[in-house]
């Protein structure tokens, strides 16, 4: 039996509600102790971490990462999709079914985690497609797919536009006791949009999405949600109508959960007033109260989760005029930082930023992680909270590397990553 | 950097020719009123002297005209502007062609660049699409219409037309009808006219409104008598007849009566009101054939016209370079 032992260490475990100095102790990859303070003597301990007050906590748990693989490995393969997240600070993450083929299938799900398993580093979990190929008609395999290991549902980086469609998907999940994870955009208002509506889409003669598109089938979806008890996860929520939306269902207790991605919280519409396409996402930026209205819900609990986001696009796809250049960018790189100008901007507390991060995602969608209590598996991180950076993508371990924060200056530098009680980055060999 | 004075004939009463801080025409949108009144300036020179205006900016020049969209109108008036300086002139019509090869913009934009063009003038169908080629190219970027975004040479031969006829464009009233939604004609016009101190009125059915219009200083009406009451000028809009197949309108016949100009409403505006139209016009849809081709009211033609002159205006301006 081998004691690894992390010392004088600034531990962040909002699941034990920890912020103070202290050790761990990893014993055969699991966390078998954790306390506050200083160790009085490190005997028995096999290998002995000093951690200089760097931040010690649970690792990121990602809920929204697209691969580009299978199906678009020239943007980015699941080994540079894995390494990235590991030099993220992500110990697990979990992939849309937006892959060709379509994760529509028990096989496809079997297929994508056994291929990461095979690669090591970050836990990677799939969601199925909730119907097949993704097309928002017939519902896929879900019972085969949960079986297999599906974390929730999803119709990806589209809404369900059927109201009965909807409804048997919302009681199918139900049944199964998986969340169903829902874009919010009523297709038929945001069909061609190009950006959010409003003065900038008016100025830039692009065309507008409004942003009742998301509350419009949020609330629909609520009133579906109230009759099947089902759990219901909006992705990426960006609106304050939205929010205050998910805010009321909190309150008349339905299971409703939701995540927002670092742009919405620290980018509004107006980056796109140079037709900048970095800054096209889905759904897209949008106004300056949206953005406050979503730092207001990250900070009074409304909003559960931070997710990267992370959509691999290609160079070219980005090179075009603003209307058809590809929406997305790239975002496990950077997820950690972009979070905690949050906390040094006082909007939330470290700890908040890690529930955030880490313990949310990972109850939401039932994945290990999300804490250091004694006996957990020892996924976690140490990053320095006040080093500074600037975001360049060219320096990403992704290989995909268009974002909207490119010159972007955050502070928040990983330095380590663990999973299993081994470290994950830096890779061995370079450490 | 000393002042260049490119021509033998400044300093015998012609305006001096504009100069620009932006090395580019992307859009009316940032432009000073100075650097306005300069082009219009030089831009009437040049409507009095079309064929002796004894500039020769473009001699050995040569200017790529890019359209992407159909348009003879402009594209000839460019073409005739640029020859008038002296320049050689390259069409280009990549409408289609090129396109569904799956050659994208900038693709065709590094193959222009590798023929060293002085200015290239791009009329593309996505807005922004003539502001990215700036940025990938050596030449000047001339934007001749960039999809529902701007169409900064329209908007200066329509001041250019106001400005001759009346003497001035501050304190009048400009009723700008139709289409706003999708018109870069209107964008343009709205950023140009009201830096100049004109009224701004928009009409159109509300459908056809883009949002927070009334946030660019405009004054907005979907009640046509109401809109061009006392007008000075009323400056009609091309609509797609596919937009009058009850998506945005109901149909051709209810929108001419609700929107169309005719005898009647323009007695509303103001008894001198003159009639534009950047064309080309749908007859019998949009205006009424009569006040369209009524020389006393209508613009019309004295707007194709102008539009060489205000071309001239900006090909000689940005073949300076910033500055």
């Amino acid at each position: 039996m081998t004691i690894s032992r992390f010392y004088n260490a600034h531990i962040v475990d909002p699941s034990q509600s920890i912020d103070g100095i202290g050790y761990i102790d990893i014993v055969d990859g699991k966390i078998s102790d954790l306390q506050l303070g200083t160790p009085g003597k490190h005997d028995t301990v096999d290998k002995l971490t000093d951690c200089n007050g760097a931040i010690l906590a649970p690792g990121l748990v990602d809920m929204r990462v697209q691969s580009a693989d299978p199906g678009a490995e020239h943007l980015e393969s699941l080994s540079t999709l894995l390494a990235a997240a590991a030099k993220g600070g992500i110990t697990a993450l979990a992939c849309l079914p937006n892959t060709r083929p379509v994760i529509d299938e028990a096989s496809a799900i079997d297929s994508l985690c056994l291929r990461a398993s095979r690669i090591g580093g970050p836990r990677l979990s799939a969601y199925g497609a909730a119907t097949k190929g993704l097309l928002g008609a017939e519902m896929a395999e879900l019972g085969l797919m949960a079986d297999a290991g599906a974390v929730g549902f999803t119709n990806g980086t589209t809404a369900i536009a059927d109201s009965l469609t909807m409804r048997r998907l919302l009681a199918y999940a139900s049944m199964l006791d998986r969340p169903f994870i829902q874009h919010c955009e009523d297709p038929s208002l945001t069909e061609n949009g190009e950006m959010n509506e409003g003065e900038t889409s008016t100025r830039l003669g692009l065309i507008g999405m409004p942003s009742e598109a998301e509350v419009i089938i949020l609330e629909r979806d609520l009133h579906l949600v109230r009759r099947s008890g089902a759990r219901y996860h909006v992705a990426h929520i960006s609106t304050r109508a939205a929010i205050e939306s998910v805010r009321r269902a909190k309150a008349e207790g339905l299971g409703v959960t939701a995540d927002t991605a670092p742009p919405y919280f620290l980018l509004n519409e107006l980056a796109v007033s140079t037709y900048n396409t970095a800054f096209k996402l889905s759904p897209p930026l949008r106004s300056e109260d949206d953005r406050q209205a979503v730092i207001e819900g990250l900070a009074d609990g409304t909003i559960d989760a931070v997710a990267s986001d992370h959509m691999p696009v290609d160079r070219d796809a980005k090179t075009q005029p603003f209307g058809p250049a590809a929406p997305g960018a790239s975002g496990v790189d950077t997820l950690l930082a972009l979070t905690l100008t949050l906390v040094h901007q006082n909007h939330i507390s470290l700890s908040r930023a890690i529930e955030l991060l880490s313990l949310a995602p990972s109850t939401i969608l039932d994945i290990e992680g999300g804490t250091l209590m004694p006996g957990a598996t020892a996924n976690f991180i140490l990053f320095r909270l006040d080093s500074s950076w600037i975001i360049k993508g060219a320096d990403f371990a992704s290989n995909s590397r268009i974002t909207p924060f490119e010159s972007h200056p955050v502070q928040g530098v990983v330095d380590f990553t663990y999973i299993n009680g081994v470290q994950a980055y830096p890779p061995a060999e370079l450490a | 950097m000393t002042k260049q004075t490119p021509n033998a004939n400044s300093g015998h009463g012609q305006p001096e020719v504009a100069r620009l801080s932006n090395r580019h025409i992307l859009g009316i949108e940032g432009m000073s009123p100075l650097e306005i009144r300069a082009l219009l300036d030089r831009g009437s020179y040049f409507a009095d002297h079309p064929t002796d205006s004894g500039s020769t900016a473009l001699r050995g020049k040569t200017i790529v005209n890019l359209f992407y969209e159909n348009s003879t109108r402009t594209r000839t008036s460019f073409e005739l502007a640029a020859k008038r300086l002296g320049g050689s002139v390259l069409n280009i019509a990549v409408a289609g062609s090129s396109v569904k090869k799956g050659e994208t913009l900038l693709d065709t934009a590094t193959t222009l660049n590798a023929m060293h063009p002085d200015i290239l003038v791009v009329r593309h169908n996505c807005s922004g699409a003539a502001r990215l080629l700036s940025r990938h190219v050596d030449a000047a970027v001339i934007n001749a219409g960039d999809g529902r975004h701007e169409h900064p040479t329209q908007a200066l031969l329509d001041a250019l037309t106001i400005r001759r006829r009346i003497g001035r464009i501050e304190g009048l009233t400009v009723a700008i009808c139709g289409d706003i939604a999708n018109s870069r004609v209107a964008r343009s016009n709205i950023h140009l006219l009201s830096t100049l101190g004109a009224n701004i009125r928009l009409v159109c059915p509300s459908t056809l409104l883009p949002a927070a219009i009334d946030q660019m200083g405009v004054d907005v009406y979907t009640d046509m008598e109401s809109g061009i009451a006392d007008a000075d000028i009323v400056m009609m809009l091309r609509l797609q007849t596919e937009r009058m197949a009850g998506t945005e309108t109901p149909s051709q016949r209810e929108y001419f009566n609700l929107f169309g100009l005719n005898k009647d409403k323009l007695n509303r505006a103001a008894p001198k009101a003159l009639i534009m139209h950047p064309g080309p016009m749908n007859r019998g849809v949009e205006i009424d054939s009569a006040i369209a081709d009524d020389v006393e009211k209508s613009l019309i033609h004295i707007q194709v016209e102008m539009g060489v002159a205000a071309r001239m205006a900006c090909l000689e301006a940005v073949s300076l370079g910033a500055a």
